[in-house]
């Protein structure tokens, strides 16, 4: 009796609360993003300019200054797509880890959900992500004499493929800032770890073009993020990824969250100790 | 045992419990009814329901934030924990319109116990039932983002507290009136002083007209003039029929704010009235407490003039 009580009274509450989090979500999202660019000249370009930018200078080093690399995309094309894919997990996570420490009053005197933190850092990071794919999609245009061609499977970065990485990256930040409560140094393990991770997917080589032995091809290949990366330049050629590409790719993304949602499950009640 | 709250014309009940394990018996002796989870349904003037809430954390002996430090810790066998009990067995009910003032020493357990009743933290054990508009304003502007100007703030906060961007739309000209910050809007918080910031904070915070707000040390903002404004807003919420519970060590303010008032000490509540009787009460435990920490120095200082000699 007094549990089943306890239920109904939590389910009420927890529809209100639904709404409330919504708007919050809402609020938080667009202060993050007009905070990255506050009191810049160029202001929200930043975020279609920067990617661009970034790919001219792996461009330049890579293409003519260690020589080209063979590719299947056009390749500038080949890293942008790569490095928007990497990128987008790599702020999302790094945005993630920190912010249940920095929202340290929201949490101890408001009444937000603390799942709201992660996920508002998340889902700037896709607004981040919807600037970049227009920065591919200018410099695709650009690059149209260059044999350049628009492919109707484009649109499916949209859906089967989007989802499958925001999955793997929520997990992940869930994961992070909960440990983050607990163990501050985790940061400066994984600003190395990324860089490791940025390293070991092929976003400005290709995987083929390695001569690797079959150990470190194995090891390559437990790389959830190449998966990622492949799928989305699969898109751009035009092909449909496999079933295989998009079970991977969802089984590590729903895996990811599940296990990252738990941590942050088990862990929630006592970020107020340690914060 | 105490049992003052027999008395079935006292609106505001507190079950006392002295003995851990024998409380949930007490409960169903002293309640008006044997099952008393549907008293709460039954009865809407119940805002708040306390039912036998206790918060236990288990605090490491030293701070340790790093993973380096945990390892050390661990391999050296330096890990301790000890439990520290915050609330105990805490029980009370608050009915709608009247107000509920929770005094006690700093570390008692009256921020702990306002926090679980806005839900901000679980307790350990036992549960609270909360019924209507809740505000919980436990600290001015919590969130507020500094790089962004008043007016975003204004929303953000807003937004905070469960109110959408149309409805605080309708809001936002009383609250700058208010808040008296009509050049500022369009600056950047960072700009603005103590002072301004908790006065925006305050206006956004009472133009919410909850059913339940709870208030822990909030309430001396600002300058004289705007302090009686405030007062002024609060006794306007009160006649509105909002209900407060508020922590404040300041007792002029609780007396004229709450009638009934509950005294924790160390986690527990020893003592249930009147605001007046309690604070009374209060002020008399903490002379004494003076008086002790006066005459153990004068102890010291003596010990210490012997030992020269």
């Amino acid at each position: 009796m007094n549990n089943n009580y306890k239920i109904k009274i939590k389910s009420k509450a927890n529809a209100l609360q639904f709404r409330k989090s919504l708007v919050v979500l809402g609020s938080m999202v667009k202060k993050n993003i007009k905070n990255q660019y506050r009191r810049s000249v160029l202001g929200i370009f930043w975020t279609v300019l920067n990617p661009l930018l970034n790919m001219l200078v792996m461009w330049f080093v890579f293409d003519k200054i260690f020589g080209r690399t063979s590719s299947d995309l056009f390749y500038p094309v080949y890293i942008l797509s790569g490095t928007i894919t990497f990128n987008f997990m790599r702020g999302a996570t790094t945005q993630s880890l920190p912010c249940m420490v920095y929202n340290y009053d929201l949490l101890t005197k408001t009444r937000v959900p603390y799942a709201v933190f992660p996920l508002s850092q998340n889902l700037s990071a896709m607004v981040n992500l919807g600037f970049s794919v227009i920065a591919l999609i200018i410099l695709m245009l650009a690059c149209i004499p260059q044999g350049v061609q628009f492919h109707w499977t484009m649109l499916m970065m949209a859906v089967p493929w989007f989802p499958s990485l925001f999955l793997f990256s929520l997990g992940m930040s869930f994961a992070l800032c909960s440990v983050y409560v607990r163990f501050r140094d985790i940061k400066h393990f994984y600003d190395v770890f990324l860089t490791l991770w940025m390293y070991a997917t092929p976003i400005f080589y290709s995987l083929s073009s390695l001569k690797l032995g079959p150990t470190a091809g194995m090891i390559m290949k437990l790389n959830p993020m190449l998966y990622y990366v492949q799928y989305v330049r699969e898109l751009l050629m035009g092909t449909v990824p496999s079933w295989q590409t998009h079970a991977i790719c969802y089984g590590v993304g729903i895996l990811s969250f599940l296990i990252g949602f738990t941590i942050f499950r088990l862990s929630r009640k006592k970020f107020i100790l340690y914060i | 045992m105490m049992k003052k709250n027999k008395d079935k014309n006292t609106q505001t009940r507190v079950i006392f419990a002295d003995t851990v394990g024998k409380q949930y018996a007490d409960i169903d002796t002293m309640t008006d009814s044997r099952d008393d989870e549907t008293l709460f349904d039954r009865d809407d003037s119940i805002l708040v329901d306390v039912r036998g809430v206790s918060m236990k954390y288990r605090m490491p002996s030293e701070k340790i934030d790093s993973l380096k430090e945990y390892c050390i810790k661990l391999v050296q066998g330096k890990l301790h924990y000890k439990t520290f009990e915050a609330l105990k067995e805490i029980n009370l009910q608050v009915r709608r319109g009247e107000s509920l003032a929770l005094i006690g020493r700093n570390g008692a357990g009256k921020s702990t116990l306002l926090r679980i009743i806005a839900g901000i933290i679980e307790p350990t054990s036992g549960y609270v039932r909360t019924r209507g508009n809740m505000v919980p304003l436990l600290k001015l502007g919590a969130g507020f983002d500094y790089n962004a100007t008043g007016k975003e703030n204004v929303f953000l906060n807003g937004a905070m507290l469960g109110f959408s961007r149309k409805e605080m739309l309708k809001k936002y000209d009383s609250i700058v009136e208010f808040a008296e910050l009509g050049d500022f809007m369009n600056v950047p918080l960072k700009n603005y002083s103590a002072g301004m910031m908790s006065k925006l904070g305050f206006a956004i915070a009472v133009d919410v007209n909850p059913d339940l707000l709870l208030i822990d040390e909030i309430l001396s903002v600002g300058d004289a003039v705007f302090q009686k404004k405030c007062a002024k807003k609060i006794d306007e919420l009160r006649a509105n029929g909002t209900t407060f519970i508020v922590v404040s060590h300041s007792l002029g303010q609780i007396n004229r704010l709450c009638q009934k008032a509950i005294y924790i000490k160390n986690g527990s509540i020893v003592d249930f009235g009147t605001a007046a009787e309690i604070s009374a009460k209060y002020t008399a435990d903490c002379a004494a407490a003076e008086k002790a920490l006066e005459a153990v120095q004068k102890a010291q200082a003596e010990l210490a003039e012997a030992n020269k000699k």
